[in-house]
């Protein structure tokens, strides 16, 4: 997760470089550190540092970590033959390397070869069974390939290991939801709520899919972590004060005979409705009155 | 007896200098020797795991209030079930890790080359200071110590009366010792050889860390009480929206 201050840093820099200012070295940097997906940036500054000798030299021993920058980029934006050109540069001075191993493997992948990507990591996961990056790969690798079941399993056996990689866990419980198996989504986003529990999205998620469960319980479980992402984001969340509105008109159909809803549900829906009716009037008032509608639609 | 030495100026320029630069000029060779020494350790993924499955504990522990009961019951369940929970070590197992730890070649010839390049300069320099440096005294300490210290700080100086705010420059060198440690890490970076008091006390605690700490896990767990956190939020989201509506 990148903080505020990262990312209005970030867009300060790449305006920066954009318009012509100098600054594209520690723009690269920045992206390489926050390791967000900015390839077209990365991969234009990128060469044209790496194409002018003099700037070339100028970096030094980090010139090397540029090569290997602009090659991934070149990959996620299809130039094979600039990600080549940097790769052989990378092998003739590193001929042993494993990280040069797996751009290879990498390369192979981008071209489309799965069969000889998966030989080239395999190879590298034997000398190094405990490679965490090569293991993603594998599972990006058939998740490309459309075997999103094989994914699930290589990326089961993964956790296995490394339990406490939160960014697995997210990725298996998209993976899960996308497949709509909702009970090991929302296991999975427990995981993430345990390992970093102020993170207000992994709430979101996990009452998204409690709501989509159904049911009485997981209903009212999903309205209170729709409270507790209201809670964490000062309320200026739309799509939890949605989640609030139809979780209680959910639960109130569910439980029409059973008079057991809670002492705080009244107040908190028409807070909730009132909170999106001012949101709207200030973003999008032209949409306020589908608003109003809908949200008496729910009341009924 | 309390009358104050008048120490050479030339002992300041000729001993206490030359002593903390050669210091850290042997720290830093330690350092690039330790660099080139260092093979790279392939690491054992049953260790790994145990690491990762004490992290996930953790936070299981740590955020227990953020979960429905139900799920957190089984979690715990799933660690510290009898048969086969994750943090249960049968007890017959927790002697071998560390039998085990001293057998495996690699890593005892790995603590050998740490401990090799850690006591091999300390040592020679210590000579070196004994040799040279012996018999005077060499500074003074600025607060007044009590007689225990004598025999600690004054070796070479054999008379009894002198005060033991003036020690010898062994004490000098103890000083340096355990002193330059900061300042290697603004010159070298944070990975230095040169921890050697971190290293001691790693030492110490190496050969137990992944059973003793699973156990510890298991029985934190245990006694953890799930309080859902969850209902509070409710109206605590309402007190949110109320200040933004008004």
């Amino acid at each position: 997760m990148v903080s505020k201050t990262q990312e209005t840093q970030l867009n300060r820099l790449e305006n920066q470089v954009d318009n012509g200012g100098g600054g594209a070295w520690e723009y690269l940097c920045l992206v390489r550190m926050l390791k967000v997906r900015r390839s077209e940036k990365v991969l234009k500054y990128g060469l044209s540092i790496l194409n002018d000798p003099k700037k070339r030299s100028a970096l030094g021993p980090e010139e090397w970590t540029l090569y290997e920058q602009v090659a991934i980029a070149a990959m996620d934006c299809q130039c094979l033959d600039v990600a080549k050109d940097c790769i052989k540069v990378l092998q003739k001075k590193f001929p042993e390397s494993k990280r040069v191993g797996r751009l290879n493997g990498m390369l192979l992948e981008a071209k489309g070869s799965w069969a000889e990507a998966e030989k080239a990591y395999s190879s590298l996961l034997e000398d190094n069974p405990l490679d965490q990056v090569i293991h993603k790969r594998r599972v990006s690798m058939s998740k490309a390939q459309g075997n999103i079941s094989g994914a699930i399993e290589l990326l089961n056996k993964y956790l296995e290991i490394f339990m406490a990689d939160h960014e697995a866990w997210r990725e298996l419980a998209e993976i899960y939801a996308s497949l709509q198996m909702y009970k090991q989504a929302a296991f999975c986003y427990e995981e993430l709520i345990l390992s970093q529990p102020t993170v207000p999205l992994y709430h979101l998620a996990y009452a998204d899919v409690l709501y989509t469960l159904g049911g009485l319980e997981n209903l009212q479980t999903a309205k209170k972590y729709y409270a507790s992402t209201i809670d964490l984001t000062g309320g200026k969340n739309t799509r939890a004060l949605f989640g609030i509105c139809l979780c209680t008109s959910a639960i109130a159909q569910v439980s029409k005979g059973r008079n057991k809803e809670d002492k705080e549900s009244p107040e908190l829906h028409s807070l909730a409705a009132t909170a999106l009716e001012k949101d709207y009037k200030q973003r999008a008032s032209d949409k306020l009155g589908l608003l109003t509608s809908a949200l008496r639609s729910l009341k009924t | 007896m309390a009358e104050d030495l008048v120490l050479d100026t030339a002992i300041r320029d000729w001993v206490l200098i030359p002593l903390s630069v050669v210091m850290v000029l042997i720290g830093i060779l330690r350092y690039f020797v330790s660099k080139l020494m260092r093979s790279s350790q392939v690491p054992d993924p049953k260790i790994v795991k145990e690491g990762q499955v004490i992290v996930r504990a953790r936070n299981l522990r740590a955020a227990a209030n953020f979960i429905p009961p139900k799920s957190f019951l089984s979690r715990r369940v799933y660690f510290s079930n009898e048969e086969n929970g994750l943090l249960f070590v049968p007890k017959g197992q927790t002697q071998n890790a560390q039998a085990q730890m001293f057998s495996d070649p690699n890593m005892a010839m790995d603590m050998m080359k740490k401990n090799l390049s850690m006591i091999i300069p300390q040592t020679l320099t210590f000579a070196w200071v004994n040799f040279f440096f012996s018999g005077f005294v060499a500074a003074k300490i600025p607060f007044p110590l009590t007689q225990r210290f004598r025999s600690m700080l004054q070796n070479g100086i054999d008379l009894s009366t002198v005060d033991v705010s003036y020690v010898s420059s062994r004490s000098w060198y103890f000083l340096n010792l355990f002193g330059l440690r900061g300042l290697f890490s603004l010159i070298l970076g944070e990975e230095n050889a040169t921890d050697d008091t971190q290293r001691m006390m790693q030492m110490s605690g190496f050969g137990f860390d992944p059973s003793k700490s699973l156990g510890a896990e298991k029985d934190g767990l245990d006694i953890v009480q799930h309080e859902w956190a969850l209902p509070k939020f409710e109206h605590r989201a309402e007190a949110v929206l109320k200040k933004l509506i008004r």
